[in-house]
């Protein structure tokens, strides 16, 4: 792993909202590395800060009412406390970022070719007949059929799996060493969903990219990554290889994720494995474990003192729980 | 084996048109099936094949351009005014989006108890003690939570409440409409584990609409997959999943993402998008993004056959004949 370059390194990065309400730690210390062609997965319920995180990596925060600290070095640029003109160096050309939702990702009132010269031509300095070839080899690089005709039509006149392929090529312009993808398949069917992670991985391998994919799904994750996050209330609760969080995981969290969500492998009717209560609130967070209230292994301590990562056996794999399963539980998981 | 029973609904040729007389848009283009008494029927397909204005028409909330539904063998399709009011207490539904399906403004108990102030069926002590029983059988305390407004909940709560309205008139049938699918997963995990229980404790009837396939296995007794306003399998969810007959149903389930690092990737992933339902493909349905189809998928619309007990099938190359 030390051979290869990392190409982000997040250091006990917290971004704090400033609410009405008192202050609201949306993301408290979260520190992770990325590898140079690596797709890694951040999973965690709505509410948990995997999208505050992906926004805060890529330097995108309202300038007022936050506070962010740590650090996010990506290929030696340090994000956090940078200008907007600093980061526009940075932004889709080493960074860029696919949204869940691609009707609002673009432009309503704009050719989807247009969309894609305008990153072209302003970050690249290609001039306009050399942009438009470009643009219509993105779009046929994305899988859009017959990419010259599609240059002049309007978001509106495509489908929604369309849609993020168009987001997706425009994420693509300025080659970027990082794509942070947001929930890139939620509001798609399963059919168009399996086209874009396809797509998306096919992309990664030929542009050499690294990926963070985020989203609330354990399907979208399991085969497409090759290290995997869960965040709870806005820290990582463990992180490891994707095979050794589904399989040889150690927080409580991790295990109700997956015992409660149903799986087209059980019979019908089989019951679910469901937690009780909900994810707590960030503004009166716990002073312990954010998951003790939740969960049944959870002591006095468990209440008291917020647990930090701790490696388990495996090297890379860390968890934060004072009473973990147990190991070598094989592979009944 | 379930022919020997009589079918609590049964529908038959079901259409439903929207658009103008120049621009038809049939949502729905001729569904058959029947619910049995106590069972579950899961309804799966992708987003614009019909599943939701299937069962939105079988509550005639919009209306069937032509064919039968027979509740308890009365024809709802025909039925107007007192009498459709009557026949919409022995059916309730419940929507996806828990937050918009309550009014902010008004109490937990209040909601509840609306159902039962409309037929005036209980009052006073007897009406208290109702709202308070359904709100604790769903996992709301009624002491604590009962006053509070709905704008109070969050979204697994509202859909508990949305859960004991619809139980209030003691309904046969419950459509259920993708009710899990705007929440998370440990709070989904809770609802679905609700809703057997409720459903035996009831001896409810369930239709239930969903897009995932794993959340529809989960729940259902039997499992019908529609695509493009056309049914095209219903059979037991275990050989459903197991050996599809319908190509459509194969590729969903290929398509389908297992929180499993081990599951094999499935190679084939079904080209192209759904076409548009203005202008459908003639003979089935299915044939413009079929690999296996012919000539006479485009000639002729294969009708829905029996496979084996139970499991029917609309195609005219069933997967089960090439398999052997």
């Amino acid at each position: 792993m030390s051979l290869t370059p990392q190409l982000l390194v997040v250091k006990d990065l917290s971004t704090t909202f400033d609410t009405p309400a008192g202050p609201l730690a949306a993301v408290g210390g979260v520190s992770f590395d990325l590898n140079q062609n690596e797709t890694m997965g951040i999973v965690g319920e709505s509410g948990s800060g995997k999208t505050v995180l992906a926004r805060t990596v890529m330097g995108l925060q309202p300038r007022s009412k936050v506070t962010v600290s740590g650090s996010v070095l990506l290929n030696g640029f340090e994000v956090v406390g940078a200008s907007d003109v600093e980061k526009q160096k940075i932004w889709g050309l080493q960074v860029a970022m696919i949204f869940q939702d691609p009707m609002t990702s673009l432009n309503p009132v704009m050719r989807i070719g247009r969309q894609i010269d305008e990153i072209l031509r302003v970050r690249l300095g290609m001039d306009r007949h050399a942009a438009k070839a470009r643009a219509i080899e993105l779009l046929e690089l994305v899988g859009i059929p017959s990419p010259a005709e599609r240059y002049h039509v309007f978001p509106g006149q495509l489908s929604g799996g369309m849609r993020q392929r168009v987001v997706i090529a425009t994420a693509l312009a300025g080659s970027p060493q990082l794509l942070l993808a947001d929930e890139p398949t939620t509001g798609l069917d399963v059919t168009i969903q399996a086209q874009i992670l396809n797509l998306l991985d096919e992309i990664k391998e030929r542009m050499k990219m690294s990926v963070i994919l985020v989203t609330h799904d354990l399907g979208v994750v399991a085969t497409r990554t090759s290290r995997l996050i869960v965040m709870y209330a806005g820290r990582i609760v463990e992180m490891g290889s994707t095979r050794d969080v589904f399989v040889n995981h150690r927080m409580p969290y991790t295990r109700a994720l997956l015992d409660g969500s149903p799986k087209v492998s059980n019979p019908s009717h089989t019951r679910l494995l469901a937690i009780p209560g909900r994810p707590p609130n960030l503004l009166k967070l716990p002073p312990g474990c954010s998951f003790a209230p939740r969960c049944s292994f959870a002591t006095d301590r468990c209440h008291k003192e917020r647990p930090e990562l701790q490696p388990a056996n495996t090297p890379g794999h860390t968890f934060a729980c004072w009473n973990p399963l147990p190991t070598n539980r094989g592979a009944s998981a | 084996m379930s022919d020997t029973r009589q079918p609590l609904l049964r529908v038959r040729d079901l259409t439903v048109n929207f658009g103008s007389h120049r621009h038809p848009l049939s949502a729905v283009a001729g569904v058959s099936f029947d619910i049995y008494e106590g069972e579950t029927l899961g309804l799966v397909g992708e987003s614009g094949c019909g599943k939701s204005t299937t069962g939105k028409a079988l509550m005639r909330i919009v209306e069937p351009s032509s064919g039968s539904i027979e509740l308890e063998g009365v024809e709802i399709t025909t039925q107007k005014g007192k009498a459709l009011r009557n026949l919409r207490t022995r059916m309730q539904m419940i929507f996806q989006d828990p937050i918009s399906s309550l009014n902010p403004r008004r109490r937990a108990k209040d909601i509840v108890a609306e159902p039962l102030d409309c037929w005036k069926s209980v009052e006073g002590d007897e009406r208290t003690a109702l709202v308070n029983d359904l709100l604790s059988k769903v996992g709301i305390d009624p002491i604590v939570y009962g006053n509070r407004y709905a704008r109070q909940f969050s979204g697994g709560q509202c859909q508990r409440i949305s859960i004991a309205r619809s139980l209030a008139m003691r309904p046969k049938l419950l459509i259920c409409d993708e009710m899990v699918s705007a929440l998370d997963v440990s709070i989904q995990a809770q609802i679905l584990n609700l809703l057997e229980d409720l459903k035996a404790e009831y001896g409810l009837t369930l239709l239930f609409i969903a897009h995932d396939l794993a959340v529809v296995k989960n729940v259902s007794d039997r499992v019908a997959v529609m695509y493009l306003g056309k049914m095209c399998e219903i059979g037991p969810p275990d050989t459903l999943y197991d050996a599809p007959e319908h190509p459509y149903t194969q590729f969903l389930l290929g398509a389908a993402l297992e929180a499993d690092p081990d599951s094999p990737l499935h190679g084939e992933v079904l080209v192209g998008e759904p076409p548009s339902p203005m202008n459908p493909p003639s003979g089935c349905r299915f044939r413009t993004r079929c690999p296996f189809a012919t000539d006479k998928c485009a000639a002729e619309e294969p009708l829905l056959v029996e496979m084996a007990p139970g499991h029917t099938v609309a195609c005219h190359y069933p997967l089960s004949l090439s398999r052997t």
